[in-house]
């Protein structure tokens, strides 16, 4: 490190000797060189986090959609391999904060929030799965160092993100018939036993008209946001958009497949999820 | 359930961030009307012998003191918000008015704010001492000149003085290619100094050797044919 300092130092005296360029401005830019080296340290320690944050987080909700249940607690194995790995990913945001402070919170944002972004999707899904509601930005926030920005915009995006994952469960869930709470269950049973008679009206089991009516709503819900087109904010939202409404319809048509034809499938069909995760966005 | 708060406050930070917005855009565009007529201003330099330059600088340094009431006000209202937020909004008509600065201090303008054993161009904290706004700030989250965007406008000054190297020449001066090509050339020697990564910045300074180039072939041609003043 010293010795290449002091190189860089020679050289630069090596072309003053030939040019003769003045030592002012070889005093002055190389203030700039350590300011700028100091940046790109910095910027690259948050992009590396960013990206480890980002693979924990998608561990994360790979593990939760292995869950059937919903509004009910997670089964031991995958609540221990999931508390691990919130763990792992606070402790990174943590290592970052030194880099994060004043002026830095917001010179940052855009290479830290791929991490928060991801981190935000599984965070939420995992709230979802535990009580079936949004997780709030505040509540986001409380989870992370105060030096994390969680901005309205990675919430935002964080959140279009989770509808694809509760496409993903509720389509897992409907097509093997087994997502469902101890308390739905029960009342699946007696219904089955009422619904085997032919003419008689059809429901799904009341978590997943749950899902169905949830995914609506947040349907409506982004469709209302307003936002003007003059500034680049919210860069992604018309993709976003897109892929959230193709997921809604994804699950009303799974929905409208079960109800109509769901006494004619076989006993242990599984759905294909192949096409449901290239939806995700990355 | 979900709950409709969430969304309702979304839509109220969106509008919210939009109103900021609004505001420190019709700054910025009064700003870059009135940096388009002090960069035709400084154009005249293109066609004006250097003897001949003073009322060509006295009207640019009016212009400039124009746009520098607009960065007070610029400032005072980008203080009240994270600057990183929503520098991006004013970036580049800064960099524009601190090029015309810069140019107009090379020209001969400004010689009150150059300090006694300043170089040739003003130094970003007498740049910053001129607009009155802090540079290169640190830790306190204000509004300031950052050191990328002083080294992208000495870029854009380098390009401008490559061209009047040129022009000089179909002025009859043979003194001026000289000058210019020496300041380049220790201009280019700092930026050189810079460990630079794939960004704006990167693309920018990789321009400059044409900058030099371009001036470096005036000079070979005018000492090619003895041109050169002694």
């Amino acid at each position: 490190m010293n010795n290449n300092n002091k190189n860089a130092d020679a050289d630069a005296n090596a072309n003053a000797a030939m040019d003769e360029p003045s030592s002012k401005v070889l005093s002055i830019f190389g203030t700039f060189r350590d300011e700028l080296d100091e940046h790109h340290d910095r910027r690259e320690r948050i992009i590396k986090a960013s990206r480890d944050i980002t693979a924990l987080s998608k561990k994360i909700i790979f593990s939760l959609q292995r869950t059937r249940t919903i509004k009910s607690p997670l089964p031991p194995t995958i609540a221990k391999e999931t508390t691990t790995r919130f763990t792992q990913i606070h402790t990174l945001f943590t290592s970052l904060t030194p880099d994060l402070t004043a002026v830095n919170t917001w010179r940052y944002q855009r290479n830290i929030s791929p991490g928060i972004q991801e981190f935000i999707e599984a965070l939420s899904f995992h709230h979802y799965i535990l009580t079936q509601e949004l997780i709030t930005k505040e509540e986001v926030q409380a989870k992370l160092p105060r030096e994390v920005l969680v901005t309205e915009e990675d919430y935002l995006m964080g959140l279009f993100d989770l509808t694809g994952e509760i496409m993903r469960f509720a389509v897992t869930g409907l097509s093997s018939g087994a997502a469902s709470s101890q308390k739905d269950q029960k009342k699946e049973e007696k219904g089955e036993e009422k619904e085997s008679g032919e003419g008689e009206l059809r429901m799904l089991p009341e978590s997943q008209a749950g899902l169905v009516v949830d995914l609506r709503a947040m349907r409506a819900l982004f469709e209302m946001l307003s936002v003007p087109r003059r500034y680049h904010m919210l860069r992604d939202l018309g993709k976003k958009m897109e892929v959230m409404q193709t997921s809604v319809e994804k699950v009303e048509k799974a929905a409208y497949g079960i109800l109509v034809r769901g006494s004619e499938r076989p006993a242990g069909w599984m759905p294909d999820l192949s096409h449901a995760v290239d939806v995700e966005s990355y | 359930m979900i709950d409709h708060r969430i969304f309702e406050d979304l839509q109220t930070k969106i509008d919210e961030e939009t109103h900021v917005r609004d505001e420190l855009q019709e700054i910025v565009q009064t700003l870059a009307r009135r940096g388009r007529s002090t960069q035709a201003i400084l154009s005249r330099a293109h066609s004006t012998p250097s003897g001949q330059l003073k009322p060509v600088l006295d009207s640019a340094t009016k212009e400039i003191i124009a746009q520098k009431k607009e960065v007070t006000r610029l400032k005072a209202v980008a203080d009240q918000h994270p600057f990183y937020k929503y520098n991006g909004l004013w970036t580049r008509e800064l960099q524009n008015l601190v090029t015309a600065i810069e140019l107009c201090a090379w020209l001969g303008g400004f010689q009150e704010y150059k300090g006694a054993d300043s170089c040739e161009f003003l130094t970003i904290e007498e740049v910053g001492k001129f607009l009155d706004v802090p540079v290169n700030l640190k830790e306190e989250d204000a509004f300031h000149l950052t050191i990328e965007e002083y080294l992208l406008s000495l870029i854009a000054m380098a390009e401008e003085l490559s061209r009047l190297a040129v022009n000089s020449v179909t002025l009859g001066d043979y003194t001026r290619p000289m000058q210019i090509g020496s300041f380049i050339k220790d201009l280019f020697a700092g930026f050189q100094l810079l460990n630079l990564k794939n960004d704006v910045l990167r693309k920018r300074s990789d321009g400059m050797k044409y900058s030099v180039k371009k001036v470096e072939d005036v000079v070979y041609d005018l000492s090619l044919r003895n041109l050169i003043p002694k």
